[in-house]
């Protein structure tokens, strides 16, 4: 398989793996607050991986697919532009030769929370009676500590995935 | 700052993904809403799977909430042990006028729901502000789009959108959803609509003059052929009410008695009753027994699921929590 061809079927299968463990199990472990956000975690990862451009596609399609999946009930597509601009931020932000910790959980911390407070303001734009505004700072933080406690798991399990099949285009 | 070629990408992508956003909002039937379709379908149906797998994981995490909870369920169990026993004292004389009633209304033995059983499969993530659940059962269980879903405990939403073998429910907590409910006892009506949060409704009467007390049950007034909802499914309980009888909004604050945090089996009602069986679903009988599986043969597509069957008699303990 050219490196191309890897490199898709590695933003494509843990995109898809994430989307569907979101769904199905961490959102029946019934945490407190919000649903812990692997999607974003996995995007944050691809981009840090991979750049700027693929972490824009790998964004692009897991807001597709979050949006193609039961039981989504909203705006089909508003996902995928806030994913796409989180894994074309994260790759472009983050300087390919400073990754420390607290860059990475950083960046981890920033998206989850930042997802959830674009995605109610762009839905409160679209389609407004939804969004129940005090919720919003308790979704934002848990969120992003829910990120935060993943991140250790799956940026560097991407990561290592990422060097060992596609080692030609992985970053660091 | 971007080299081109990442600036050309990125622009095709965010004008897909706005085209998208464009052709969700104008809505409707189209080649667009069926490729959504069928790619719900496949998706739910590895959504099914990847449900059963987790189950070990999502059953011990319902086993350790449980555990939390078992010291303050033991006294709220000692309390209500306490009430029911004066209760049962006085329960002979009220069972005798309550089935005199019962007989007279002619409810007892016409007010049936049909309802498929299913399992909760998926949730919406709680950040996308859409209160909104998968259950394994869809058209080819007779699952069909605006039937009622409730509980053992009460109602829970209605079907939204229904694939092969999943279905999407919007529960009533979801802002966006509004009920018809009736206050038991007093006839009320009323509109009932979810706040985005899992424990409170609220709830405004029509008739501002009214009165409304705390703790008062609601049940659903039912829509024309029983869809959205079919009548007499208990929802819940007035937890407050704020403003005085005159004023001219009367909002009262309503806990549901479907915990919708914890759903894992709900029922869809695939046959409303044949008359609406009022309230006479709401009043807890003491030790009656559970939920009475009785696998009906029917001649619609729900054939191939196993049907609840809930006699209007029983099912006190069945469908509304005791309060």
């Amino acid at each position: 398989m050219n490196i191309k061809a890897r490199q898709a079927l590695i933003i494509a299968s843990s995109i898809f793996i994430a989307v569907i463990v979101e769904l199905t199990l961490l959102s029946r472990l019934g945490l407190p607050g919000a649903t812990p956000d692997l999607v974003v975690v996995t995007i944050v990862a691809l981009a840090l991986a991979y750049g700027p451009l693929p972490g824009a596609i790998a964004g692009f399609s897991a807001g597709i697919l979050m949006g193609l999946a039961p039981p989504f009930d909203g705006v089909l597509g508003l996902q995928a532009i806030i994913f796409t601009i989180v894994g074309l931020v994260t790759g472009a932000v983050v300087d390919p030769r400073d990754r420390s910790v607290p860059v990475i959980m950083g960046m981890v911390g920033l998206s989850t929370g930042g997802v959830v407070i674009f995605n109610a303001l762009f839905l409160a734009v679209l389609s407004g009676d939804r969004v129940v505004w005090e919720n919003i700072p308790g979704l934002a933080l848990t969120s992003a500590l829910y990120g935060l406690i993943l991140a250790p798991l799956v940026v560097p399990g991407i990561g290592r995935i990422v060097r060992s099949l596609t080692p030609e285009v992985a970053i660091a | 700052m971007f080299p081109r070629r990442l600036r050309v990408v990125v622009a095709v992508l965010l004008g897909v993904a706005l085209t998208f956003v464009i052709l969700d909002l104008r809505g409707g039937q189209g080649p667009f809403a069926s490729v959504q379709n069928v790619a719900a379908s496949i998706l739910g149906g590895i959504e099914r799977g990847a449900a059963t797998v987790f189950s070990p994981i999502t059953g011990f995490a319902d086993f350790w909430t449980n555990t939390r909870d078992q010291k303050a369920r033991l006294d709220e169990l000692e309390k209500s042990n306490a009430e029911l026993q004066s209760e049962v004292k006085r329960a002979a004389d009220d069972r005798a006028r309550a089935s005199a009633l019962d007989g007279m209304l002619k409810v007892a033995g016409l007010g049936r729901y049909r309802v498929v059983p299913a399992e909760v499969i998926a949730i919406g993530p709680a950040q996308d502000f859409t209160w909104t659940v998968t259950i394994d059962a869809g058209s080819d269980d007779g699952i069909e789009v605006d039937m009622t879903v409730l509980n053992y405990q009460g109602l829970v939403g209605r079907v939204s959108n229904v694939e092969k073998r999943t279905s999407t429910v919007v529960l009533i907590v979801d802002p966006s959803v509004s009920v018809g409910a009736r206050v038991a006892g007093s006839q009320e009506i009323g509109i009932l609509s979810g706040t985005g949060k899992q424990s409170e409704l609220q709830y405004q009467l029509l008739d501002p003059l009214a009165s409304l007390d705390k703790g008062a049950a609601l049940v659903t007034f039912g829509s024309k052929d029983g869809r959205p909802y079919v009548p007499g499914v208990p929802i819940g309980e007035v937890l407050s009410v704020a403003g005085t009888a005159g004023q001219l909004s009367r909002v009262a604050t309503v806990r549901p008695f479907a915990d919708i945090s914890t759903l894992s089996i709900v029922g869809v009602v695939v046959r409303p009753p044949r008359t609406d069986p009022r309230d006479s679903v709401l009043p807890a009988v003491p030790d009656a027994p559970t939920v009475t599986a009785a696998p009906t043969p029917t001649p619609t597509p729900a054939e191939s699921a196993p049907q609840l069957s809930v006699p209007s008699e029983v099912p006190a303990t069945d469908i509304s929590p005791s309060p």
